[in-house]
C-alpha cells in the first residue's frame, strides 16, 4: 500500500476501536489532505473543532482523563506549536505530577506541510520533531517516513501498555509521492 | 471540614513553611472559607475538580484526608496537587487547567454521564483569552461545567483591574451562565506565608 492508503487504513482501524474519538479542524468538514483519510470512520466519532489549538489539546487531555482515547488532529507542526503549553507543561508532566495516577492515552496526529505542487512558504513546512523530542520526556514522537511504518505505528500508539501519549508526524508530500 | 478546620490547616502549613520545613512554594487560602464551603455543598463525590496552584481547600473539601494533603505539601507538591482517586487535577500554569476541564465536561456529556466539572480560576486568569474561549464553548454546547472565579484582586502582586484598565472584571456580573464569582481578601501573600526563608 502507498502512504495515503496506509493512513486511511490506520484511521479506519482506530475508528473501529470502541473508546476512540477524533477531533480537530477539517475532521468532520473537508479542508485538508488528512480529511480524506477519515472517510471510513463513523461520523459520530468525528468532532469538528473551532480553530483553537491550545484549547483543543487541553480538551484532548480532559477527554483522555475520562477514559476516551482521543485522536487529536493538527494538519501541520506549525499549527501544533500553538498547543505547546498543553503538550509540554501538562501532557508531558501529568504522570509524574499525579504519581502515575493520571495516564491518559492520547494520539496526536500532525504533519510536515507539503511543498509540492504548491509551496505554502515558510510558516507551513516546519518539522519540529527534534525540538519537541528535546522538550518532552514522556510524550513519545514518531515520524512516519515510510508507508510500511504507518499502520504499525498507529496500532502501537493505541495498544501501548505504558500509556505514553504519542505524536505521529506525517509528511504531506508523501500523500501523493510514496 | 468546617471553616475553622480550613483556617487551622492553612495556619499549620504556614508555620511549616516559615520554619523551613517545605522546600517548595506554597499558595495559601484565607478569607474565603464560607464561600468555598457553600460551593462544595453542591459538589458531589464523583464530580471533577480542576484547580490552579492554590488548591488546599478544594482537596480538603473534596475529601482528601488532611494528613495526606499535608504530607504532599511537605514533599513540595503544593502547587500541583493531583488526586486521581478523588478526581482532582491541579496545575501551576496560568490557564492550564481550563481547557482540560472543558474537555472533561465534553466527554462526560458525550457519554451521557451525570457527573459535573468544577474549574477554579483566579481573577487574572478569568480575564484571559483562554478563559473567554473555553467559557464560550462550554456555554454554547451546554457542557456540564461551572467555572469558579476567585477574585483576590491580584495576580502575584499585580493589580488585575489596573493592568487591564477596568473597574469591573468581565465575569463578575451576576447571572453569567456557568460562572460562580466571589471576591475575598487574604492575609497571605501570593506565595509563602509572609516570612522570607533561607535554606
Amino acid at each position: 500500500m502507498n502512504y495515503f492508503d496506509e493512513l486511511k487504513r490506520s484511521m479506519t482501524w482506530l475508528g473501529q476501536q470502541r473508546d476512540t474519538f477524533f477531533l480537530g479542524q477539517a475532521v468532520a468538514y473537508p479542508g485538508t489532505a488528512m480529511t480524506n483519510t477519515l472517510a471510513e470512520v463513523n461520523r459520530s466519532k468525528l468532532l469538528e473543532m473551532p480553530v483553537n489549538e491550545e484549547m483543543q489539546m487541553g480538551m484532548t487531555i480532559g477527554m483522555g482523563l475520562n477514559g476516551t482515547v482521543p485522536i487529536s488532529i493538527y494538519p501541520r507542526w506549525n499549527f501544533l506549536v500553538l498547543a505547546a503549553n498543553q503538550i509540554v507543561n501538562h501532557l508531558d508532566k501529568i504522570k509524574i505530577m499525579s504519581r502515575g495516577g493520571f495516564t491518559p492515552k492520547i494520539i496526536i496526529r500532525t504533519g510536515i506541510g507539503s511543498q509540492r505542487p504548491l509551496h505554502p512558504q515558510h510558516q507551513h513546512i516546519s518539522d519540529f520533531t527534534a525540538g519537541f523530542k528535546a522538550m518532552c520526556d514522556f510524550v513519545d514522537i514518531i515520524r512516519l517516513d515510510e508507508p510500511h511504518q504507518i499502520f504499525d505505528a498507529y496500532k502501537y500508539a493505541y495498544e501501548r501498555t505504558d500509556n505514553r501519549p504519542t505524536i505521529l508526524v506525517e509528511w504531506g508530500d508523501y500523500y501523493s509521492e510514496k | 471540614m468546617n471553616k475553622q478546620d480550613l483556617i487551622d490547616f492553612e495556619e499549620d502549613i504556614a508555620d511549616c513553611f516559615n520554619n523551613a520545613l517545605i522546600k517548595a512554594p506554597v499558595h495559601l487560602y484565607d478569607g474565603n472559607e464560607e464561600q468555598m464551603i457553600e460551593i462544595f455543598n453542591n459538589i458531589k463525590e464523583k464530580d471533577w475538580v480542576f484547580c490552579s496552584w492554590r488548591s488546599h481547600y478544594q482537596c480538603l473539601l473534596k475529601g482528601v484526608p488532611k494528613e495526606l494533603v499535608k504530607q504532599d505539601i511537605l514533599e513540595g507538591k503544593s502547587i500541583t496537587l493531583c488526586y486521581p482517586e478523588y478526581n482532582i487535577y491541579s496545575s501551576a500554569i496560568v490557564t492550564g487547567n481550563i481547557p482540560i476541564a472543558t474537555g472533561m465536561a465534553l466527554d462526560l456529556k458525550r457519554k451521557g454521564e451525570i457527573d459535573h466539572v468544577w474549574c477554579f480560576v483566579g481573577d487574572m486568569t478569568s480575564e484571559t483569552g483562554v478563559f473567554y474561549e473555553n467559557h464560550k464553548y462550554a456555554v454554547n454546547h451546554d457542557l456540564p461545567i461551572t467555572y469558579v472565579i476567585e477574585d483576590n484582586g491580584k495576580s502575584v502582586c499585580t493589580d488585575t483591574r489596573e493592568v487591564w484598565n477596568v473597574e469591573e472584571l468581565t465575569y463578575s456580573k451576576p447571572g453569567i451562565p456557568k460562572v460562580i464569582y466571589y471576591k475575598y481578601e487574604t492575609k497571605y501573600p501570593h506565595a509563602g506565608a509572609g516570612k522570607r526563608i533561607q535554606f
